[in-house]
């Protein structure tokens, strides 16, 4: 036994043929945090290098582990990424109080004197005092990134402001923030040069233009600006005119058609602005101004008009026609399908598309078809991945996607309509989603819609060998819908499925797939409680939350619970245990 | 929860035009029950967050709609769906409030407090003019609209850009669309300018 040992430990020093120094530094080439998972594997040796290395931490569900473990085995780290709640939540499908608080995450890295420099979350509820309590515990602090986060003021990005004295970046997208219209930017002190991102399109109050001005003017590394809708057209001139390094561009409003004068003035500015190569914004704009940026257009690489409800298709094609370099377009439906022929034809560098719908309730007559996605895909040979809502689909379209494109990592199509089936043949979609998951290999995100049958999750299980993420709703007959996806798609991640006959016998067959997903959710399915218990007894390192907002006490009272159906079920691997922040709506068993 | 036609024939809701393929295609299918939007209007109406989830249980306003092919009513129905989230909803759904003409200010020189006017369900000038009077309990302020020389008082308003003008002299629906807020302001205070009334607009 002692050879044995010894043995052991002769091999273990083989492995590392150099110093320690030396396999750092190696190291330090390898950044994907898959793959900095992968050789933290290798020996025991490796696993301390790189944790003793990593400085760039993701945690992709913040109840998975907790700052404590974190801190443990990465000391070093500099940056950490976290993602609170689950996808869904973008929909309105998770109560506001559900959780994902980031104050223990601040105060526990603040207690350990970690040298923090970068956070990047997403989904979680931050309030004014984790901002202040960051802004005031890390004196590297550099970069700060909220993107779909709630639970904070203008107060909080007060204190960023005035403590932070080498912040770099304030990227604030899509969050809800209650703008108390106060003068958060001129907190930022006059010794405040470094900032290279400022974002607060989100923001709905006033903004401080002098401030806001003077606060351009003396940041020379600044590359990616994004106004609100407070920012009127004749003070944006006067900032492109202060930051024609400006590579990445948010209009805020344009609110009424600009006289002549500034008008002049901002083509001139734009002009300047060589390496202008993304737009967005347009949050209100008169469509004529569109025409000042026509200069600069052949640079752009991504052009973000999907708030623009008030341009339409005329002359949003007009823009496009210009913009032969673009790599990523977000739109509205409003461009409808002549626009996106237009697209396909000018766009022939095109990755990334999202037709996002103008619309949510009636039928708009410029809405997107089938035609407008087969054209981008038969023109558009190096689009990869595409979110497209529309008003109807067919097999036959998508079977000509899927031979066009065979490329796409990510495939989100949203019928309007929910269940609707091929509207010229009345069939079900599964023959042309699975045309897609058998085209492309390298699949890695794929959400469905319209009426399919347990058929398309065969498909899925037999071709989308690489699919992370599955969104699934109304769809699928039977539990072998789910059966086919759970045991085919051996690199899933992240399955969200809602109002899907699918139930019990799915969700039990194979508990332990659950350790190699990060997350499973299940709304307005046929999962019943006593199915969920069950699951949740075999599994305990799964937290397996019930979320029932109508009824706190009604599992308690009921005497049938065992074959109650469960409204929503969020289940998901943790290394640390049942969560102690829970409402009271949601049940952990 | 059995799915077969009881959601759909029961219920004004519909996804189609009786007989339409669309409506039955829910019906037929495999044993599982499969929830139907009647049952999710049901459940939905216990959703208290009514800001973004459109539940429509008043029979009334689909009636009106049923004739719709491919009915858009449904859309409307289920939380979270489409699947849009709930940010850009709200930026969609603050645009088309603040487009929305409503009440505005009206303050009188003189008077130590404001009132306001409902310029969305006013008439025209006239109508607004007679509203005017009532709500300062100031006879001729219509004859002030119709002939500003002659009247102690001038109505103006601040529009979008912020500038104040005079009432009366464009047509009423841009005055509409661009009015801020309303002062009643004495004509001493305003001399100096050319009052002359821009008349094609009575």
């Amino acid at each position: 036994a002692l050879a044995a040992r010894e043995k052991k430990k002769e091999e273990e020093e083989e492995m590392n043929y150099f110093p320690d120094e030396v396999i750092e530094h190696v190291f330090d080439f390898v950044t994907s945090h898959k793959d900095r998972n992968a050789i933290s594997l290798v020996c025991k040796s490796w696993f301390k290098i790189e944790r003793y290395s990593r400085q760039r931490v993701f945690i992709g569900n913040c109840y998975a582990v907790n700052p404590v473990r974190l801190l443990r085995r990465f000391p070093c780290l500099k940056s950490l990424t976290l993602k609170g709640k689950p996808h869904f939540a973008d929909f309105n499908l998770v109560p506001h109080e559900w959780g994902g608080f980031v104050q223990p995450w601040i105060e526990a890295l603040a207690r350990s004197r970690v040298g923090l420099e970068e956070l990047r979350l997403k989904r979680m509820v931050v309030t004014d005092e984790s901002l202040e309590l960051l802004s005031r515990s890390f004196s590297s602090f550099k970069s700060l990134v909220l993107v779909s986060c709630e639970g904070f003021t203008t107060d909080g990005l007060a204190s960023i402001a005035a403590n932070c004295r080498h912040l770099r970046d304030l990227d604030l997208q899509e969050n809800e923030i209650d703008d108390h219209r106060g003068q958060w930017l001129s907190c930022f002190p006059d010794t405040c040069t470094t900032l290279v991102t400022l974002n607060f399109a989100c923001l709905e109050g006033e903004t401080n233009l002098v401030a806001l001005e003077r606060l351009v003017a003396r940041s020379p590394n600044l590359k990616s600006l994004k106004l609100n809708r407070a920012v009127p057209l004749d003070a944006l001139a006067r900032l492109m005119a202060c930051a024609p390094q400006i590579v990445d561009l948010g209009v805020g409003s344009y609110e009424n058609d600009p006289d002549s004068e500034s008008y002049l003035k901002l083509e001139a500015a734009i002009k300047k602005c060589t390496s202008l190569r993304s737009l967005s914004g347009f949050l209100e704009a008169a469509p004529h101004c569109l025409s000042a940026f026509h200069p600069i257009c052949h640079n752009l690489t991504s052009l973000n008009l999907s708030y623009a409800a008030e341009i339409n298709g005329s002359h949003l094609i007009k823009l496009i026609q210009h913009c032969k370099k673009l790599q990523r377009l977000w739109i509205l439906d409003s461009i409808g399908d002549k626009g996106l022929v237009v697209v396909a034809s000018t766009c022939k560098e095109l990755q990334e598309l999202r037709v996002f719908p103008s619309d949510l309730l009636g039928v708009g007559n410029t809405a997107v078809t089938e035609e407008g996605l087969v054209a981008i895909s038969a023109g558009c040979p190096k689009l990869h991945s595409i979110l497209y809502f529309c008003q109807q689909m067919t097999n036959a379209a998508l079977i000509t996607v899927a031979k066009n494109c065979p490329n796409f990592v990510r495939f989100r199509l949203c019928i309007l309509e929910p269940n609707k089936p091929d509207h010229l043949t009345s069939q079900p979609l599964d023959e042309g989603f699975g045309a897609i998951v058998q085209a492309c290999k390298n699949l890695r995100r794929l959400s469905l819609s319209g009426l399919l049958t347990d058929q398309i999750f065969l498909y899925i299980g037999m071709f989308a060998t690489e699919l992370e993420m599955l969104s699934i709703a109304f769809a699928g007959d039977t539990d072998k819908g789910m059966l086919y996806v759970l045991n085919g798609c051996k690199k899933m991640r992240k399955l969200e499925i809602r109002d899907s006959p699918f139930g019990d016998t799915a969700l039990l067959a194979d508990v332990n797939k659950y350790e190699t997903m990060r997350s499973l959710w299940m709304s307005s399915c046929e999962v019943t409680l006593g199915g969920c218990k069950r699951l949740a007894q075999k599994a305990p390192w799964l937290n397996v939350e019930i979320i029932d907002e109508n009824d706190n006490n009604r599992m308690e009272q009921n005497g049938h619970e065992e074959s109650q159906k469960v409204d929503k079920l969020y289940l998901y691997r943790t290394v640390v245990g049942t969560r102690t922040d829970a409402p009271p709506f949601v049940s952990i068993l | 929860m059995a799915k077969e036609g009881l959601g759909l024939e029961i219920t004004e809701l519909r996804l189609g035009l009786p007989g339409d393929n669309n409506g039955e295609r829910l019906v037929c299918g495999s044993k599982k029950t499969k929830r139907v939007f009647s049952d999710m209007m049901t459940s939905s109406s216990l959703d208290t967050d009514g800001e973004n989830s459109v539940v429509v249980s008043s029979v009334d306003i689909v009636a009106g709609e049923v004739a719709d092919e491919s009915s858009p009513v449904a859309k409307s129905q289920v939380v979270g769906w489409p699947p849009v989230c709930c940010y850009r909803r709200n930026k969609k759904n603050n645009k088309e409030a603040s487009k929305a003409i409503g009440y505005v200010k009206v303050s009188m020189d003189g008077v130590p407090y404001l009132r306001k006017v409902d310029l969305g369900s006013s008439q025209g000038y006239n109508h607004l003019a007679t509203v005017l009077e009532n709500l300062f309990g100031c006879l001729g302020l219509g004859v002030a609209l119709k002939e500003g020389e002659k009247f102690e008082y001038v109505i103006i308003y601040e529009d979008k850009d912020g500038d104040w003008m005079l009432v009366g002299d464009v047509p009423w629906q841009m005055f509409k669309e661009s009015c801020k807020r309303l002062r009643i302001v004495k004509r001493s205070d305003a001399t100096g300018f050319g009052l002359q009334r821009n008349s094609s607009f009575e």
